[in-house]
C-alpha cells in the first residue's frame, strides 16, 4: 500500500485547506496517510491534523523553527519521510514548498515534480499530470522511483466531507539550524489580510489602474468583497504592490470560485496563475485584450468608471439576498 | 568571486504551441535563453562590474546552443563553457543538476547563480537540488543581493508572508526570480566582440563523468506525453453603456454562476 506523507501548510498558525485536500486525496488512492507539521507553537493543531485525515502526524515544534528556513524544514520533512516510510511526500502549493520539495527530493533520492496537477497511481508505477511551458501544454510524466515528492497545485483537489484519521503524534527532533543561510528577518507585509492562497473571491489590478489611487479604488473592491486582493506583475515592479500579492507564473497560483481581472491584459504568465479560477470577470477598456478569452464575463470599458459601479451593484445585490 | 551562471535555451513560450499524438510540433517553435536565465547573467555582469567578479557560464543542450552563449557574453558574461552529450537528451532536473556538480567542481567558484525556473519545465527544482549535492547553502527566488564581504552576501527572497532577509556563506548556490533587475540589451559592439570569443566544448567524457554516473541511464522521471492544455473557453462580453452592461454582469455573478 502506497504510503502517503501530507507536508502541513501551516501559516500565522493557521493550517490552511491544501492540508485536508491532500490528505483527502492520499485516501482516495486507498494510501496510509501521515503528516508533518513543522513550526513553532504548532501542538495545538494536532486534533485539528488528525481530523482533516491523518492517521500520525509527525511534529516538529521549535523556537528556532518561528522563522522560515528551507534547510531546516527539508530536514524535518525527511526525518518523517524515513520514519514512515513514505513513498508519496506531498506539499501543497507555495513558495516555501518550491523550496523544501527538491532539496528533500535530492536527500531521498527520489523523483521530484512540481505543479503537478494530478496523480495516478498503476500498481507500483507513479505518474503525474502538470502543466509546463507557462502552462500552453500538459505533461504526462512517469516516475521511475520508488519514491516521488510532489508539489500540488493549488485547487488540485478537493477535500472530501466527513473523513478523519487517528491522533498518534511522534515529536521530531529538532532540526539543526542552517548557519550558512541564516534568515535575519522577514518583512511582513501588512498582517490581517486575507491570503490570496485560500480566498474564495480574489480581486486583483494591473497596469490599466496606472497609480495608487486607482489601486485605491480597486482594494475598496476587494474590501467590500472580503477577497483576497492581489496584482499583476507590472504593479509589484511599478513598486505599488508587495512581491507577494503578484499573481501569475512567478507569483501566486490561485484558483478561487471568484477571480476578478481589473486592468490587466492577460499575459500568458498571468493566465499561468488564475486559469485554474471556477469564474472569470475582466474589466479592460480594449475589447481586444487577451484576458476576454479566458474570461467568463467581460466587461469592456474604464475601470474607474466601472468599478465604482461594481460596487454599488453589489452592494444592491447583497442587500436582498 | 568566481561566479558560475547556468543558462538554458529554452522554447519560446510567446508562440503558439500545438501537440500531436503525445509530442511538440516542432515545426515553427522558435529558441530562446531562458527569461529567468537573462536576469541571473544579469545578476552576475553587474557582479563583475561592481565587485570585480569573474563570470563564468554553463548551458547544457544541444549543438545549436552557442547562440545563446554568445548573447550572454555580449551581456557581460567572460567564459562560456556548452555541455553536450547524447546521453542528456531527456535529462531531468537530477540529471542536470549531476552535470552542473561536475562543471563547478571543475572550477572554483564562490556563487552559482541559476534562474527560478526554467520557461519550458516550469519546475524551479535545478538549482537547488545541485546545491544539495554540492552541500552547499542556497536561497531560491532571489530578488535582491548585496555583497557583504569576499565570503558574505545578503539576499532578500520573496517567501510566502513578506520577503526574507537571509545572509549566506559562500559557497552558496542562489536562483533569482524576474523581478531581481531588468535584463541589459546586448549592444552592437558586444555582439561584435561575443562572435570572436572561445566557447569550451565538453562532452561528459570531458567532463570526467559518464551518462551512468550523471544518471542518465536511468532517470528518475521522463515526460511520457504533452498534451493541449484544456484551454478555457471565452464566455459573454459586454460592451456599451458602463452601468448598463456593470449592472447584467453583477446580476449574471449572482443569479447565473451564483459566486457572489
Ligand atoms: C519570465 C516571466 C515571468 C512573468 N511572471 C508574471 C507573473 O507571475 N504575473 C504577471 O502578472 N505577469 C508576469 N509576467 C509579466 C507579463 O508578461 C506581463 O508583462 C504582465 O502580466 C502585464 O501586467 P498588466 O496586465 O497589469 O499590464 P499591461 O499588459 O500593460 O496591461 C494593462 C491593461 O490595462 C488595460 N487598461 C488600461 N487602462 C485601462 C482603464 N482605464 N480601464 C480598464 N482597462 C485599462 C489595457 O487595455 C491593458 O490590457 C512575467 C513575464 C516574464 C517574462
Ligand atoms: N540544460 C540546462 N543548462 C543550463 N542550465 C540549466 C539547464 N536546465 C536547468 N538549468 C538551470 O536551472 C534553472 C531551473 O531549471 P528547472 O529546474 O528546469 O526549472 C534554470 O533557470 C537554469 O538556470
Amino acid at each position: 500500500m502506497a504510503k502517503v506523507l501530507v507536508v502541513a501548510e501551516i501559516k500565522q498558525g493557521v493550517l490552511k485547506s491544501s492540508t485536508p485536500e491532500l490528505l483527502s486525496k492520499a485516501r482516495a488512492i486507498g494510501a496510509s496517510t501521515a503528516v508533518v507539521a513543522i513550526g513553532s507553537n504548532i501542538e495545538s493543531l494536532v486534533p485539528e491534523l488528525a481530523g482533516a485525515g491523518s492517521d500520525t502526524q509527525y511534529i516538529a515544534d521549535d523556537p528556532g523553527l518561528e522563522l522560515f528556513s528551507a534547510g531546516p524544514v527539508a530536514a524535518c520533512v525527511v526525518d518523517a519521510a524515513r520514519q514512515f516510510g513514505a513513498s508519496l511526500i506531498w506539499f501543497g502549493f507555495s513558495e516555501s514548498s518550491k523550496a523544501v520539495a527538491p532539496r528533500v527530493a535530492a536527500q531521498l533520492d527520489a523523483a521530484c515534480a512540481t505543479e503537478i496537477n494530478d496523480i495516478s497511481l498503476n500498481g507500483d508505477q507513479i505518474e503525474v499530470i502538470r502543466p509546463a511551458i507557462t502552462n500552453k501544454v500538459m505533461q504526462r510524466v512517469k516516475v521511475n522511483t520508488e519514491k516521488l515528492v510532489a508539489v500540488v497545485r493549488a485547487g488540485a483537489f478537493e477535500a472530501t466531507e466527513g473523513i478523519s484519521g487517528t491522533e498518534n503524534v511522534v515529536k521530531l527532533s529538532p532540526p539543526e539550524m542552517d548557519l550558512k543561510a541564516l534568515v535575519r528577518e522577514i518583512l511582513t507585509d501588512a498582517s490581517g489580510e486575507i491570503d490570496l492562497a485560500d480566498a474564495d473571491i480574489v480581486v486583483s489590478v494591473g497596469r490599466g489602474a496606472k497609480d495608487q489611487a486607482g489601486i485605491d479604488l480597486v482594494r475598496g473592491l476587494a474590501d467590500d468583497l472580503h477577497a483576497g486582493f492581489g496584482s499583476s506583475r507590472a504593479m509589484v515592479d511599478g513598486g505599488f504592490m508587495a512581491h507577494n500579492k503578484q499573481v501569475g507564473q512567478t507569483g501566486k497560483i490561485v484558483a478561487p470560485t471568484l477571480y476578478m481581472a481589473i486592468g490587466i491584459s492577460g499575459a500568458i504568465q498571468h493566465l499561468a496563475g488564475m486559469s485554474g479560477s471556477k469564474v472569470i470577470l475582466a474589466v479592460n477598456k480594449d475589447p481586444e485584450a487577451p484576458i476576454f478569452n479566458v474570461a467568463d464575463y467581460g466587461i469592456v470599458g474604464d475601470l474607474f468608471e466601472v468599478v465604482p459601479i461594481l460596487q454599488e451593484e453589489i452592494r444592491k445585490i447583497k442587500a436582498k439576498q | 568571486m568566481k561566479i558560475l551562471t547556468t543558462v538554458k535555451k529554452v522554447v519560446d513560450v510567446e508562440l503558439n504551441m500545438h501537440v500531436k499524438d503525445g509530442a511538440l510540433v516542432e515545426d515553427g517553435m522558435q529558441y530562446v535563453t531562458n527569461a529567468w536565465d537573462e536576469n541571473a547573467v544579469e545578476t552576475a555582469s553587474q557582479l563583475k562590474e561592481n565587485n570585480g567578479a569573474e563570470t563564468t557560464l554553463v548551458s547544457i543542450g544541444g549543438g545549436d546552443n552557442t547562440d545563446i552563449i554568445r548573447r550572454c557574453y555580449a551581456m557581460g558574461i567572460e567564459n562560456g563553457i556548452h555541455v553536450d552529450d547524447p546521453a542528456l537528451e531527456k535529462a531531468d532536473s537530477s540529471i542536470y543538476a549531476k552535470v552542473l556538480q561536475k562543471v563547478y567542481e571543475a572550477g572554483d567558484y564562490d556563487l552559482v547563480i541559476t534562474g527560478k525556473q526554467a520557461q519550458d519545465t516550469d519546475s524551479g527544482q535545478t538549482g537547488i537540488i545541485l546545491a544539495e549535492y554540492l552541500g552547499l547553502p542556497c536561497v531560491s527566488n532571489v530578488i535582491a543581493l548585496e555583497v557583504i564581504d569576499d565570503q558574505h552576501i545578503k539576499v532578500s527572497r520573496s517567501g510566502d508572508t513578506g520577503t526574507e532577509i537571509v545572509e549566506l556563506t559562500l559557497p552558496a548556490v542562489i536562483s533569482v526570480d524576474v523581478s531581481i533587475n531588468e535584463p541589459r540589451l546586448p549592444q552592437m559592439r558586444g555582439i561584435m566582440m561575443a562572435k570572436k570569443k572561445k566557447i569550451t566544448e565538453m562532452d561528459l567524457a570531458a567532463l570526467g563523468t559518464s551518462a551512468d554516473e550523471v544518471g542518465a541511464d536511468a532517470p528518475k522521471s521522463e515526460i511520457i506525453e504533452f498534451m493541449a492544455s484544456q484551454s478555457r473557453q471565452a464566455g459573454q462580453k459586454f460592451e456599451g453603456d458602463a452601468a448598463e452592461i456593470t449592472a447584467k454582469v453583477v446580476d449574471l455573478l449572482a443569479n447565473e454562476a451564483k459566486v457572489i
